[in-house]
């Protein structure tokens, strides 16, 4: 039987396999919204920390990820990023994007718990976003 | 008519006044009800001013009604608006609160990979080569532990090779250890390139090597490992644009019958490596059970040798060095003897070449070059003729970094004069790395040092450099001078060699002269100088005094006067 995280997994990879081309485009739309959401709690120092320390993960497979930090300006957070899949192949970028993002919410579950952060995802990413976190509820 | 008239006037006189009357009540009435309306309109005007006035107040209750909500709505929007701001203010500290939280945990999380990191680098560093990331013997010991677990309870066999480099030292000591890292580093990969992947190749330190072979059916097996090895090894690596030619000593033991543990084992495969070196290097050996008793016999000797400094157990004898013309006595060699407190005296060829493989030679070469400058100078001060006094030199001491540092450091210490000492070294060791040697040559030269080719004859000499590098004397080895009697060629081998000699105006001493018959051989072909037991034996320092004070026994000189 998955687990909820591995449910999480499989969601992220499912939102990004929808697009085969813009990946970036695609990513930066991911992105957005669940920066606003978890800003929204955490504040952008804490998004910041949870991203960055994502990007470290994520720099050991891909490691043009590396030196990439979020833009002070909100609307601008994810140029960097967005720039840098722009100039990966679309399977690389895919592939580097969806780590990112399994990263971020493993954090993010490891901290507050699977239930609030699929909570978090459904805010950010609509219904589309449901998994199932059942088995965490009985045990948190 | 008029009656008629008149009545009805009268009539309606009447009538007239009667309703005059009426009309004056009627009036009356009016003005009654006039006065009753005007009083009642007084009263009305009075009610309405009091009802105005009723108005008013209640407009003006309205109006303090209204003022008093007004005031209260005011007073619930400022404090709804307080309310809010303090809310906002709330959700702004959570926001921070929660980014420090997330920050620190992060930030926690990362300290403690970089701790775990730090561990499994400890870790790995503890068990593992720095040089070549080869497991060291820490971790080989642990491996080896385990394998024969395993091997005694599945009842197999399990192979350890103790392998070590032929002649890396003078590889070391040539070109530096710089290069002699990176040619470990590039034997380690060829060891590790040539084993199966639940093979152990571990390195001990140095040039050594240990393989472990967990799993084999037959001996058979690592004989055929070991054969690869060596055929791995072979080709040249390049390194730092040298081509180095290395080859390798393998001695193999098998669990369980050259050993049943971990230390066992290993001192049975590092014993069958040396049989492999004495056997010609570059091949291998398994362990047998008679090679126990030489190793015993060896680590005897080492042990002894690493206290023989410390408790003075050395000591030199000196034999002399004659004119073979003249018959005086013009120098010594000092040779070392070791007076073994349970073996009695030892030879050096009992004792050297293990110094030489443990290293220990150095120091000792430091002693005995000490204790021959100052017996040299002690004959001096004592008003004896003086004469040379010959030290042999090994490669590892001529190799060694502070070589003339020392040599000039004995020189100033004993007060001996440069031209009174002469370095004896054997064709080997000159004749390799032929450039570093000829500056150490030249630099001996012009601190006034004489040097001798020991032993020459039986290596390899280029005669280029034996005529560039500034030597004084060529001795001429005693193999030659002992078979010259019965061998025509040997005779004329020596004559050449003297020959050679004379025309590199150098001095030629023979070695090993037992004889009349060699001596007068040797006079005849002008050969300068001679040593051997015709002359006199090694002797105590006393014994060169008293020869030098009284000369060779007649009847060994050619010339005793």
């Amino acid at each position: 039987m998955e687990t909820t995280d591995q449910l999480r997994h499989q969601l992220i990879e499912r939102l990004m396999a929808r697009h085969t081309e813009k990946v970036a485009y695609a990513a930066i739309g991911l992105w957005e919204p669940l920066a606003t959401q978890v800003v929204s709690l955490v504040g952008e120092e804490g998004f910041n920390s949870l991203y960055a320390r994502s990007a470290f993960v994520a720099q050991s497979k891909f490691p043009w990820l590396a030196a990439h930090s979020l833009s002070p300006q909100t609307d601008l957070r994810f140029a960097e990023l967005k720039t840098s899949l722009e100039g990966q192949i679309a399977a690389q970028a895919r592939a580097a994007n969806n780590l990112l993002l399994t990263t971020v919410t493993d954090i993010l579950a490891a901290l507050i718990g699977e239930q609030l952060t699929a909570g978090i995802l459904r805010s950010a990413w609509g219904d589309d976003a449901s998994y199932s976190a059942s088995k965490e509820f009985k045990n948190e | 008519m008029d009656d008629e008239a008149t009545i009805r006037n009268r009539e309606n006189l009447v009538s007239t006044r009667e309703d005059a009357a009426h009309l004056r009540e009627d009036s009356a009435t009016l003005r009654e009800d006039s006065a009753t309306l005007r009083e009642d309109s007084a009263t009305l005007r009075e009610d309405s001013a009091h009802l105005r006035e009723g108005t008013v107040q209640a407009r003006e209750g309205e109006t303090h009604i209204r003022e008093q909500t007004v005031a209260k709505r005011e007073r619930k929007i400022r404090e709804a608006e307080t309310s809010k701001a303090a809310s906002d203010d709330q959700m702004i500290r959570l926001q921070q609160v929660n980014a420090r939280l997330v920050t620190a945990t992060i930030e926690a999380k990362t300290l403690a990979e970089q701790v775990q990191a730090a561990k499994d680098q400890l870790d790995h560093l503890a068990h593992h080569d720095m040089l070549t990331d080869l497991p060291n013997r820490v971790l080989l010991q642990d491996r080896l532990g385990q394998a024969i677990d395993l091997a005694s309870r599945q009842g197999k066999q399990l192979a350890v090779m103790f392998m070590d480099l032929d002649r890396f030292k003078h590889i070391n000591d040539s070109l530096g250890h710089v290069v002699g890292d990176h040619l470990l580093q590039s034997v380690a990969q060829r060891l590790v390139g040539c084993v199966r992947h639940s093979d152990t190749v571990s390195r001990q330190g140095g040039d050594e090597f240990v393989l472990l072979l967990p799993y084999i059916e037959h001996a058979e097996d690592a004989a055929l490992s070991a054969q690869k090895i060596i055929a791995m090894l072979a080709p040249p690596h390049r390194i730092d644009a040298h081509d180095l030619h290395i080859s390798i000593s393998i001695g193999i033991s098998i669990y369980p019958d050259d050993g049943k543990d971990a230390e066992t084992l290993l001192t049975s495969a590092d014993i069958a490596m040396f049989h492999a070196k004495e056997s010609g290097r570059n091949n291998y050996k398994f362990f047998e059970k008679e090679m126990t008793a030489q190793a015993v016999e060896r680590q005897f000797i080492e042990s002894g040798l690493r206290r023989a400094l410390a408790r003075q157990e050395f000591l030199l004898h000196y034999q002399p060095k004659i004119n073979l013309c003249s018959g005086a006595i013009v120098g010594v060699e000092a040779l070392i003897r070791w007076q073994h407190p349970e073996r009695g005296l030892l030879l050096p060829a009992e004792f050297v070449p293990i110094a030489e493989d443990c290293g220990l030679i150095l120091p000792i070469g430091r002693w005995v070059l000490r204790e021959a400058c100052l017996q040299a100078r002690a004959w001096q001060d004592a008003g004896l003729p003086p004469i040379t006094i010959a030290v042999n030199t090994s490669a590892l001491e001529f190799r060694a970094r502070d070589f003339l540092k020392d040599m000039r450091a004995i020189l100033e210490e004993t007060r001996l004069e440069p031209r009174y000492l002469v370095l004896e070294l054997t064709e080997s060791v000159l004749m390799r790395d032929a450039e570093s040697t000829d500056a150490v040559l030249h630099a001996l030269a012009y601190l006034g040092v004489k040097l001798a080719v020991d032993d020459f004859g039986t290596g390899y000499s280029s005669l280029s450099y034996l005529s560039k590098f500034p030597i004084d004397t060529l001795k001429i080895d005693q193999s030659f001078i002992n078979r010259m009697g019965s061998s025509p060629n040997d005779a004329s081998i020596v004559r050449a060699m003297i020959s050679l000699g004379k025309n590199l105006k150098q001095r030629v001493l023979a070695e090993g002269i037992e004889t009349q018959e060699q001596n007068a051989f040797l006079l005849a072909q002008q050969c300068d100088e001679g040593q051997g037991d015709y002359f006199s034996h090694p002797v105590v320092a006393m014994e060169i005094a008293r020869l030098l004070t009284n000369g060779i026994p007649e009847g060994l000189s050619n010339n005793p006067g």
